[in-house]
């Protein structure tokens, strides 16, 4: 009968042996890795590992070490952010998944991301407004839009709330349209919203 | 999960119902109750649309794909002397492990010169004292030809079933959560991982932690199935993607110059 | 008897996709879209497309990362014209592009008109 069963080969120790600031600058991937994930959720392995992303080129210990930053909360935020601007895509999509992680389980973080003076932290951080609760999306970037004056930030808040704006967010769609008027691409990003909005459900009966 | 035309009805219905269920006066504020996954919607989202019953021989592609495909790219690329591991989990009440081990013993035509452990693992202590116990419906063997039934299985009563012995005794059974490294850990390494339907119920942090213990799990080279309605590439990108004639799987990348 | 030019739009941004779908079809063209490099990528081969329109800032493959990728792929592919926007309008962003394969580079948000003359432009198409 070829089907066995045995206690199995001894599992890998996976424990940092090494510390965790010392396995993040080993010269093994594997090392790292395991250094990465041990840090997850501690705060004061925040900025190490946000210093060692910049320099770590194996996709999976970068997969690791967001993951890691992904569940410390408002310590992430502050190690995360300037990955924001990194010339590097991927930094910049594992920052901006990590951030939607910790914006989805503290939603005060991401106010303060719409306001940044960095055109495109605002740009990204109005993506990140989809993982809020519910009701909390579209009075946020309403708020955005009555102040904004960059276009582009103002796309994207438009793009996010022809998903879940609703019938409150008109008015200040109006308003938007009426500052933006000599840019083609806004006044149709906010028609084509309002049309979104206004327009019956299709399953709303019964 | 595709859905033509014909099923409209089928799928306006459901989500009428949790509309329903969930308090959402319109779509718009059930969609964003959706998005945001408000009180686990998107796992009674997928209850409503997904028959959650495990029976033998399900999704048996993926049985095709390991006997025809996996397990020959596994020998290939490693020494002998190590026998074959496999995992299953979640298992459930021991449906899928069995399964595994009867469609190797049927299909496999040299499964009598290795060595092939399976495991099989869930949170559910409940479900897996019905896995150690090795007895079966109707609807779980519906899959089975009678001959196959005959061959592995002894009947209880009129109405159930239970597996053989040694098929019993040859699969290993323990408790994991899957979210936990200190408990993924301790299984070691295999060569094939069955993983269906249990990633999508996990929120985006959990799952991205479940695809890294999945990913140490794996010997390198090692594959991970999943359901056929979910997709790894939007879970992590530790995986590469492999398109076999029975199925799509997914790899850990072989040993390369990258480790040290 | 000229045909219809293919465009392949590549933005994450569905209103912008829209946008440049509505614009180059009343134009003429066929549209084509896709919200990433990485599914702009699969489409690619086999599309025929006579023109790519790609959005620098992308999540998971910048538009940097997808041109440099379709310069390596076979031609016709590897060849086609590529128009990037941005909204970015510095000098080294300008430089960047070009190095990228990039024949053309446009400042967001664009008009509906400089859309148009530049997407014929770089297609070879006469107005």
């Amino acid at each position: 009968m070829p089907l066995v069963r045995r206690p199995g080969p001894p599992p890998q120790d996976l424990r940092a042996t090494a510390g965790i600031l010392e396995g993040l600058a080993s010269p093994s991937e594997e090392a790292r890795w395991i250094a990465a994930r041990a840090a997850a959720g501690i705060a004061d392995y925040a900025t190490p590992l946000a210093a060692a992303l910049g320099r770590e080129p194996a996709p999976r210990v970068r997969q690791a070490m967001f993951t890691s930053l992904s569940r410390m909360d408002s310590a992430g935020v502050g190690a995360v952010l300037p990955l924001l601007r990194s010339d590097d895509a991927g930094l910049r999509t594992g920052a901006l998944d990590a951030l939607r992680i910790m914006v989805r389980s503290s939603p005060e973080l991401l106010p303060p991301l719409l306001d940044d003076t960095d055109v495109d932290v605002s740009i990204l951080s109005c993506e990140l407004a989809r993982a809020l609760p519910a009701d909390a999306a579209p009075a946020l970037l309403c708020d955005l839009l009555r102040r904004e004056e960059d276009p582009n930030v103002c796309a994207a808040a438009v793009d996010v709330l022809a998903e879940v704006g609703q019938s409150e967010a008109l008015p200040v769609l109006a308003a938007c349209a009426l500052k933006f008027r000599d840019t083609p691409f806004l006044t149709f990003a906010i028609q084509v919203t309002v049309e979104r909005i206004s327009s019956p459900p299709p399953l709303a009966r019964a | 999960m595709v859905f033509t035309e014909t099923k409209r009805y089928y799928v306006e219905r459901r989500v009428m119902e949790r509309m329903a269920a969930s308090g959402s006066g319109t779509f718009a504020s059930y969609f964003a109750r959706l998005r945001t996954d408000t009180q686990q919607e998107i796992e009674q989202f997928i209850n409503a649309f997904t028959v959650n019953e495990t029976y033998f021989y399900r999704e048996d592609h993926q049985l095709r794909c390991l006997t025809a495909d996996l397990l020959a790219e596994r020998l290939r690329t490693r020494p002998r002397e190590h026998g074959l591991r496999i995992w299953c989990v979640p298992c459930s009440t021991g449906e899928e492990p069995y399964s595994v081990a009867m469609w190797l013993l049927e299909n496999w035509p040299v499964v009598d010169q290795y060595e092939i452990e399976i495991l099989g693992s869930d949170i559910d202590t409940q479900a897996l004292q019905a896995c150690q116990r090795g007895v079966f419906g109707k609807r779980a063997l519906m899959r089975l030809t009678p001959a196959l039934i005959a061959r592995y299985f002894e009947p209880v009563d009129g109405e159930r079933w239970r597996i053989h012995d040694e098929l019993r005794q040859s699969v290993v059974f323990s408790r994991v959560n899957l979210v936990d490294s200190a408990e993924t850990r301790p299984h070691g390494q295999f060569d094939v991982i069955f993983c269906r339907n249990v990633l999508i119920y996990f929120d985006e942090a959990s799952r991205r932690v479940a695809a890294e213990n999945l990913f140490e799990n794996l010997r390198p080279g090692g594959f991970i199935c999943l359901g056929h309605t979910e997709s790894m590439s939007r879970i992590s990108p530790l995986f590469t993607v492999r398109r076999f004639a029975d199925a799509i799987v997914y790899q850990r990348p072989p040993e390369g110059a990258t480790d040290g | 008897m000229a045909e219809r030019k293919t465009v392949l739009v590549v933005d994450d941004a569905s209103l912008v996709r829209l946008y440049y779908r509505t614009t180059l079809e009343a134009a003429g063209f066929n549209v084509e879209e896709a919200l990433n490099g990485l599914e702009a990528l699969e489409k690619l081969p086999g599309l025929g497309a006579d023109l790519l329109i790609v959005d620098i800032n992308m999540p998971q493959m910048d538009g940097f990362s997808f041109l440099a990728a379709t310069r390596q792929m076979d031609a016709p592919v590897a060849g086609t014209p590529a128009l990037l926007t941005s909204t970015e309008s510095r000098e080294a962003d300008f430089e960047a592009a070009r190095v990228a394969g990039a024949n053309y580079y446009l400042v967001k948000p664009v008009s509906q008109q400089t859309l148009v003359e530049v997407a014929s432009m770089l297609c070879g198409v006469r107005r």
